[in-house]
């Protein structure tokens, strides 16, 4: 092997060990979470911490999904954040491509609005939304749920799609646009495999805030079948009579399963390849 | 395969919306549903209370059902805000008694003064929870159950102390503690008496012992009372102890953590807190665990200790308000209150009470300040913030109590 | 024919006699000039319906007192700018408002620089290395935000945090029973660690797609033509990456500067006192946990108008970014 090629492996072993090591120290508290799913009760509330329990058990997690109404408010969440990613997804990357493409009047203050709708803080719109949700029956059902996510995610998902249209190389949407379609239907058709990466991401963002989502679902949801995973997490805290630390750290691990497998599943369109070949002459 | 893929996420959104709004038909208050807002407590406590008072009135009442929604503590209130000002407010609410003043003056409630004597043992009810539902002589709200605080204790660790006698007086408490410190010093951060720091409702059982009060009424206006030689004589006796006896974090509340999983783990010889504390102690002390009264400075005496506790009331918008007081009879009837009993709380009225150590501590209590902004001064934290300014020594007990009586008058007689 | 064919309508247009070529024109530049608008129209249409009277209501809130009384009979009395002057002469606002501004900056300095450098250092990594930390990137955003504030709370609990045990055992200093709680300063760096750790996967990922699409060959001929990768950085990557990364940090301060959960619940409403209010929390406790509506009302537009001034750089500077030529 030439010296060169060397020094390569190794500064590739280098970087890969720095990855480890942040890997480690990033995973660290949800480490501790899952592993304490596993503890025995004795050791979940040890005065000394126990770094892995060599006496693991399934109980906590028996327990939470027996504590009532868990698949109904997994498939529940299943619903809201599966519809609440398509539509904001939809929307915001018809919008993306308007503010990205055209020049219109109008344009400057729609991106005004689109920003300054992200700045009106969340608190102060709980009392006045619930108002406007009750006046049309939106309150205790899923579909109120839904409207509020989906404005929720709207402009940040249009603002980072306009980002990603943007930051297409110009050679590349040039190269696209030769076999002469109309404007908005090759904008569509080529820009798509293009932009995939910043869907992907932009998508994970907006089913991610939804699935973590707790405020609006806790004061919008009363019955408890119809709630989300989040607000049936809180349920193991709310009681003033003993908090089961091992189930509710088993509840956690359970409802964060499903947020990884979509990430994994999709995790490969966002891979580096993907451009390669796209300009050739 | 995109139009695959598109046609795919239309079909999830339509059925998804079907699954979605499913359910907004039932929409509507239907006239024949009871709506209830109890707290977790009563969903893990006593299940078996909630169901046998909705099958008592489903009985009275076929055609009915009564859906009840736990609620917790943390955030309850903001949930009523919302549905007072929205709509689908409950039919009955769980309040707790510190929380009923605001929302009695506010006029959230429904007179239901007509009503008492439909209740059981309504001529007999402990005076100090019922108080906190009667506003300008109107009856708001029913009392559900109380607490009182008491000690539970390791009788393991305590014997081996060679404490042979319960104390029954603060001084004496005092001194045990410390032969329990003594004996225990190597558990690293063993707490004879785990006390948190900022635990006002055990605190201010400190001030009244001593004859203070947190504030009183002169002329229609209220005024902080912590100042009063004998509040601060209290305020001190309380560093006092505290010091001498926790080990816990000065600015630490009586939720985190929660005293019983520090005695789980075998960091206290005693912790102070309501009854219930025993449920939790952990299987290893289970059995080596019992409870005393928390004794008074003055010899013979019990502490007066803060009757916590919970009123149940109808909101002035609900649409069922005779159901729901029929549901209120079902539910606070002296079989429902002696299953309370049974699981270690305090029943509503005195032909009721026994002699258990929750019963007995209870002999002498306090409460606070009947005033309609009482629950700001709670929120605010103006007595927490008071005695972990004291316990870190970063001002004398008088300084920090007259900044906080200043802070208390100002905030009951806000408007 | 033409080897530059115009899109059918326009073809027809240019044969046709001048009246009817005119309705043509048009009515064919009508539809395409109309396009942008319907395409904007779903998003303004969600966003109008749903929060439209809600800000209305919050507008009118601020201009009126209107407490739990006020709230159950839904009327409020007018008191004009009186919610608004009692805010802005209270010390508290003000030093609240610093506060907050501190910790934004803070928050967002640590959340962009480490976030880019990992988006960096991930596609320096071999294939199994990357996918093992994106997932535990993954991972970490997937745990909502009430476990996390648990899980952080029971890391660095004065009882038995793992935190004080893992410093007082690396002989960092003796840290039992350390208090992490005791003093502001704390409490909010706390509090910091907790929203940068949650915040990084967000914006390592978007970073990380964005520099997908660097195209490889631009990078491989400027490093054929002898660049170093530092000049590569510079010439090739960041003009790509510049968009995303104003994007990203316009949005760390709008949310950074509102942030209301963490602090309040990894705090503790029972510690949350003038001294370690945020603005988000301030908010909270002045319109909610005192009902003061009306006085929330105004603080949230305060809010609004602070954050809206604060952004007005980052916001020109994206407008102008990408004008369409």
């Amino acid at each position: 092997m030439s010296a060169r090629a060397a020094r390569g492996r190794g500064r590739q072993g280098a970087w890969n060990a720095l990855g480890i090591a942040i890997f480690v120290v990033m995973v660290f508290p949800v480490y501790w979470m899952i592993s304490t799913a596993f503890k025995p009760e004795d050791q979940v509330n040890s005065l000394n911490p126990t770094w892995l329990s060599l006496r693991p058990t399934i109980r906590h997690f028996r327990d939470a999904i027996h504590q009532p109404f868990f698949w109904n408010d997994v498939v529940n969440t299943l619903i809201v954040v599966g519809i609440t990613v398509v539509i904001a997804m939809t929307l915001a990357f018809l919008s993306a491509v308007a503010v990205a493409k055209y020049r219109f009047t109008g344009r400057k203050l729609f991106i005004v609005i689109v920003i300054g709708v992200q700045m009106i803080p969340g608190a102060g719109l709980i009392i006045p939304l619930y108002v406007v949700l009750a006046r049309y029956h939106q309150v205790n059902v899923l579909s109120g749920v839904i409207i509020v996510y989906v404005t929720a995610v709207l402009p940040f998902s249009v603002w980072t799609l306009r980002g990603f249209i943007i930051g297409i190389p110009k050679d590349l949407e040039e190269a696209a646009m030769v076999d002469g379609s109309t404007r908005l239907g090759a904008f569509i058709r080529i820009l798509l495999p293009l932009v995939a990466p910043g869907l992907v991401a932009t998508s994970v963002f907006a089913f991610i805030t939804s699935w973590n989502e707790y405020i609006f679902a806790r004061i919008l949801l009363n019955d408890q079948s119809k709630q989300t995973v989040t607000v049936w997490l809180s349920y193991f805290l709310g009681s003033s009579r003993h908090t089961d630390w091992g189930a509710l750290m088993a509840g956690s691990t359970l409802t964060a399963i499903p947020v990884v497998v979509f990430f994994l599943l999709i995790q490969r369109r966002i891979a580096f390849n993907l451009t390669a070949g796209a300009v050739r002459g | 395969m995109r139009t695959r893929v598109f046609v795919a996420a239309v079909a999830v959104v339509a059925l998804g919306v079907v699954a979605a709004t499913a359910g907004a038909s039932g929409q509507h208050r239907q006239a024949n549903k009871l709506t209830v807002w109890l707290q977790v407590d009563a969903q893990s406590g006593w299940p078996d209370v909630v169901a046998a008072a909705n099958a008592q009135f489903q009985q009275d009442h076929p055609g009915y059902t009564v859906d009840v929604q736990y609620q917790n503590w943390s955030d309850h209130l903001q949930k009523f805000d919302a549905t007072l000002a929205g709509g689908n407010s409950p039919d009955v609410i769980e309040m707790g008694n510190t929380e009923m003043t605001k929302y009695m003056a506010a006029g959230a409630f429904a007179d239901i003064t007509s009503s008492k004597s439909i209740f059981d043992n309504s001529a007999n009810w402990l005076k100090g929870l019922a108080a906190s539902g009667v506003y300008g002589g109107k009856l708001y709200g029913v009392p559900y159950y109380a607490g009182s605080r008491v000690v539970t204790y390791r009788t393991d660790v305590y014997n081996k102390a060679g404490i042979k006698k319960l104390p029954t007086s603060l001084a004496q408490f005092t001194t045990d503690a410390r032969m329990l410190a003594a004996k225990n010093a190597s558990v690293k951060g063993f707490s004879p008496v785990y006390i948190a720091g900022t635990d006002w409702y055990f605190a201010m059982s400190f001030v009244y012992d001593f004859g203070g009060s947190i504030a009183k009424t002169s002329k229609g206006k209220w005024i902080g009372n912590l100042d009063s030689p004998q509040s601060i004589a209290g305020l001190t006796a309380y560093k006092s102890f505290f010091t001498a006896v926790s080990k816990a974090s000065k600015t630490s509340d009586e939720a985190h953590p929660a005293p019983y999983d520090v005695y789980s783990q075998g960091a206290a010889g005693s912790i102070i807190g309501p009854g219930w504390y025993s449920c939790c102690v952990g299987d290893k002390f289970k059995t080596t665990t019992a409870q005393f009264v928390m004794p008074s400075h003055t010899p013979g005496q019990p502490m007066p200790g803060f009757l916590g506790g919970s009123d149940l009331a109808i909101p002035t918008t609900s649409a069922n308000k005779a159901l729901a007081v029929d549901w209120l009879k079902d539910f606070i009837s002296t079989s429902s209150e002696k299953a309370l009993q049974a699981k270690g709380n305090i029943p509503n009225a005195t032909n009721l009470l026994g002699t258990n150590v929750n019963e007995r501590a209870a002999a002498r209590s306090w409460f606070v300040p009947a005033a309609k902004h009482w629950v700001d001064v709670e929120n605010g934290n103006i007595l927490r913030n008071m005695l972990a300014t004291i316990l870190q020594g970063k001002l004398t007990v008088k300084q920090a109590a007259q900044n906080a009586s200043d802070n208390i008058s100002l905030v009951l007689n806000g408007s | 024919m033409s080897s530059n064919p115009l899109p059918d309508g326009m073809a027809i247009a240019a044969e046709t006699p001048w009246s009817r070529q005119r309705r043509r024109l048009t009515w064919s530049r009508l539809a395409r000039g109309s396009v942008p608008y319907l395409l904007i129209l779903p998003v303004l249409a969600v966003i109008g319906a749903v929060l439209g009277y809600p800000l209305y209501s919050l507008v009118r809130l601020s201009f009126q007192h209107y407490g739990l009384f006020e709230l159950i009979r839904h009327a409020g009395q007018s008191v004009g700018l009186a919610n608004y002057s009692s805010v802005l002469h209270d010390q508290i606002f003000w030093h609240t408002l610093l506060r907050t501004v501190v910790f934004t900056i803070a928050n967002v300095g640590l959340t962009m620089t480490i976030g880019t450098a990992l988006a960096l250092l991930l596609v320096r990594l071999s294939n199994w290395v990357r996918v093992v930390l994106m997932s535990g990137l993954v991972l970490v955003w997937s745990v909502p935000v009430v476990v996390a504030v648990q899980v952080w709370y029971w890391m660095t609990n004065y009882q038995n945090g793992v935190l004080n045990y893992a410093l007082t055992k690396l002989h960092l200093g003796d840290f039992f029973h350390h208090d992490w709680y005791a003093t502001t300063f704390s409490q909010l760096g706390i509090v910091t660690a907790l929203i940068v750790w949650g915040a990084l996967p967000f914006v390592v990922v978007t970073v990380y797609a964005a520099l997908a699409q660097v195209p490889r060959e631009l990078v491989e001929a400027a490093e054929i033509d002898g660049a170093s990768s530092l000049r590569v950085f510079r010439d090739v990557t960041v003009p790509i990456l510049k968009p995303m990364l104003l994007i990203l940090t316009s949005l760390s301060i709008l949310w950074d500067f509102g942030v209301f959960t963490q602090p309040y619940l990894l705090i503790g409403q029972a510690h949350t006192t003038p001294s370690n209010y945020l603005m988000g929390t301030y908010l909270f406790e002045e319109g909610y946990i005192k009902t003061d509506f009306g006085r929330g009302a105004a603080i949230s537009l305060l809010m609004l108008l602070i954050v809206a001034a604060m952004s007005v750089f980052y916001v020109r500077k994206m407008v102008k970014i990408g004008d369409v030529e």
